[in-house]
């Protein structure tokens, strides 16, 4: 009969109202192979790893002590224990590694993925499906195909050299289109990571002739070489102080009521000021002064920047300019 | 004993196995679990084994032979999550996306997704730079998704995703941007697509008896039929391609017959301005112009886009169109003073 070992920890904090089973189950079925690899890992840690509280980490692993094996003698049960506020593994009973991926988590990531591109995406989608169980594989087919996260933002090999360059840490040398100024130059850049924001992929990297660290959108990268030129990794501070934009000021946008129901479903436009008759005033963190003139302009007439003032100038020049194409 | 703590004790049991463990025994090891009538101790098995399997670890039945008896039993190399055979930059694809992904606040499956990003530590040999590169991506694309509105489309999103996988009839409370009204519908969810950085569901609408697109951001309710969680509602049509819908421009929408429309960009043209017109639209060069032509079925989508390109970008033909681009203009110039 099996008989669940006393704990040699404290009473933990009462569970909470509500512990989804699943999803405990996949979190411990991480978490002992995890602490198996990371001997005296910080219960903090453990607990950020697994995306929950140090109380809800404490509860897995007094769930864990009641897990083991038949016929549940004192080996037969799995044995973490928190020493020190760390976690140790005396017996994983073979849960030393993680199952293979479900058809989901294979589908999310191959989704992602080809949201992205690259020239190896396609072995990247097949690499996913054959870590899926064999009997899951058909449905891991479906829900891919269920699932679109996007045009890649640039031709592939464009991308394949990219992402080359970002994974050995080698400097690469662009052919990029700057709009501002409406010409096509040569940067050499070091790669650091991709990142998305209001729809649009950028390449975040340092960029040697300007000496700092700027974004470049990658629909305007028309070509990448890779050079022979290593370089270190940005230090962690450096990377958590890292911004796609310098601040700005907020820009803010009036909008009529069929606008406003657009607008305020796009991630990023807050809402300020509900107006009678359905409109509203927004504003939008961290967008340059034309990407808001070209939003407002995007809603056919129903919205006006407003403010600050420098932007509502730039918009009002900007609806000049193209009226007198229509002359 | 608790069905997640039986859970895995049945893969403890069967993971350590050196032979197949019959039924028999598997009944006198978990007496208080598959007890009772037989039959309903084998259906609870069976659902146990199918739980198994949806955390990605399969039980095989293995039949007699030789000298092995029948039983069950769990393939180490099966169960095990393998090593990604990937070179570096294929590497560096999954982590960046899967990290960007996860950073934007709504991505379908964003909970399967983290679990699977958590995994691919042991996976995935020598990641080093890449793992960097995804950390500092999720440090640039933070802030976008913590308010609570785009936590509530996290919700709703992984709600969607679960009647995705399952087939599972969704219920709808939505607010139509057009008219303003907000029904309630029941719709077969046939897939998400992202599209401008807002997510989409398409599937079969009950309440218009036919496909239909719904933005997440206008959901403002969604509720999965919770009846039969393993029977799916309905069977996606066979020539249903989720990529047609996810790339139709916002002016193929069908409001009206096809409209031959003509646009002409001038100056300097940045290639995702020439893109931006999609696939379906002809471009040709003519006296240092685009000329970018368009058989729009929603023309008003169009004037939208081509306003939004600002000065570099105008409506040539037809004619009722770009007086109205006209108009809109000096409207917005006139309220501007």
């Amino acid at each position: 009969m099996k008989k669940r070992p006393s704990s040699p920890r404290p009473a933990s904090p009462p569970a909470p109202a509500k512990v989804d089973p699943r999803e405990r189950l996949r979190r411990v079925l991480f978490l002992v192979p995890y602490a198996v690899s990371h001997p005296g890992i910080p219960v903090q840690d453990l607990a950020a790893k697994c995306g929950v509280s140090e109380a809800e980490l404490l509860e897995d692993l007094d769930f864990l002590l009641g897990v083991g094996c038949p016929p549940f003698a004192p080996d037969d049960f799995l044995d973490l224990y928190v020493e020190g506020n760390r976690v140790y593994v005396a017996l994983h009973q073979r849960f030393s590694r993680p199952p293979r991926f479900t058809e989901s988590e294979a589908a999310a990531l191959a989704a992602a993925a080809q949201g992205l591109g690259g020239e190896g995406v396609e072995r990247v989608v097949k690499t996913l499906r054959d870590s899926v169980p064999r009997d899951r594989r058909k449905s891991f087919d479906e829900l891919v195909g269920r699932i679109y996260a996007g045009s890649p933002p640039v031709r592939d090999s464009v991308l394949g050299r990219l992402e080359r360059a970002i994974a050995l840490r080698r400097e690469v040398r662009l052919r990029y289109y700057t709009a501002s100024r409406a010409v096509e130059g040569d940067r050499t850049v070091r790669p650091y990571t991709l990142a998305q924001r209001f729809g649009h992929w950028y390449l975040y990297g340092y960029d040697l002739s300007r000496a700092r660290p700027l974004p470049f959108r990658l629909d305007r990268v028309r070509e990448c070489t890779l050079t022979d030129v290593h370089f270190e990794p940005p230090s962690d501070a450096q990377l958590s102080g890292a911004r796609l934009f310098s601040e700005r000021e907020p820009i803010r946008l009036t909008l009529g009521p069929r606008a406003a129901a657009w607008a305020l479903s796009r991630p990023g436009v807050a809402l300020l000021e509900r107006k009678d008759g359905g409109g509203c005033l927004v504003e939008v963190a961290g967008a340059d002064e034309d990407w808001a003139t070209r939003f407002a302009l995007s809603f056919g007439g129903e919205a006006e920047v407003v403010a600050p003032p420098s932007a509502r100038r730039h918009f009002a020049e900007a609806v000049k300019r193209s009226l007198a194409r229509y002359g | 004993m608790q069905k997640a703590e039986r859970l895995l004790d049945l893969a403890a049991l069967l993971l350590r196995a050196a032979e197949p463990v019959s039924w028999r025994e598997i009944q006198e090891q978990f007496p208080g679990d598959y007890g009772g009538s037989e039959e309903a101790a084998v259906r609870k098995f069976e659902r146990d084994k199918a739980e198994l399997l949806e955390l990605g670890i399969p039980v095989r039945f293995v039949s007699k032979e030789d000298d092995v008896s029948a039983g069950y039993l769990i393939d180490r190399d099966e169960f095990y999550l393998p090593n990604l055979e990937l070179a570096p930059e294929e590497l560096a694809l999954i982590y960046l996306a899967g990290s960007v992904a996860l950073s934007q606040g709504a991505f379908p499956y964003a909970r399967d997704l983290a679990h699977a990003m958590n995994k691919l530590s042991f996976a995935a040999r020598a990641a080093g730079a890449s793992e960097t590169a995804a950390l500092a991506a999720r440090h640039l694309s933070r802030g976008e998704g913590a308010g609570s509105k785009e936590g509530e489309g996290a919700r709703k999103l992984e709600e969607l995703s679960a009647g995705v996988t399952a087939k599972k009839r969704v219920h709808l409370v939505y607010e139509g941007a057009e008219r303003g009204e907000r029904t309630e519908r029941d719709v077969d969810p046939y897939g998400l697509y992202q599209s401008g950085g807002s997510w989409f569901l398409v599937g079969h609408c009950h309440l218009r008896g036919a496909l239909r697109t719904f933005h997440l951001g206008r959901i403002a309710e969604v509720k999965v039929n919770p009846a039969a969680p393993r029977t799916p509602d309905f069977a996606v049509p066979k020539g249903f391609a989720l990529h047609d819908w996810a790339t139709r421009e916002p002016w193929e929408y069908t409001l009206h017959p096809p409209l031959r429309c003509t646009v002409r960009l001038e100056g300097a043209v940045p290639p995702e301005v020439r893109a931006s017109f999609g696939a379906r639209a002809k471009v040709r060069e003519e006296a240092g112009s685009l000329w970018v032509e368009i058989a729009a079925t929603n023309a008003e989508a169009l004037l939208r886009h081509v306003l939004s390109l600002g000065e570099r970008a105008q409506i040539v033909e037809p004619r009722e169109l770009r007086d109205k681009a006209r108009a809109v203009l000096a409207g917005l110039l006139r309220r501007c003073g």
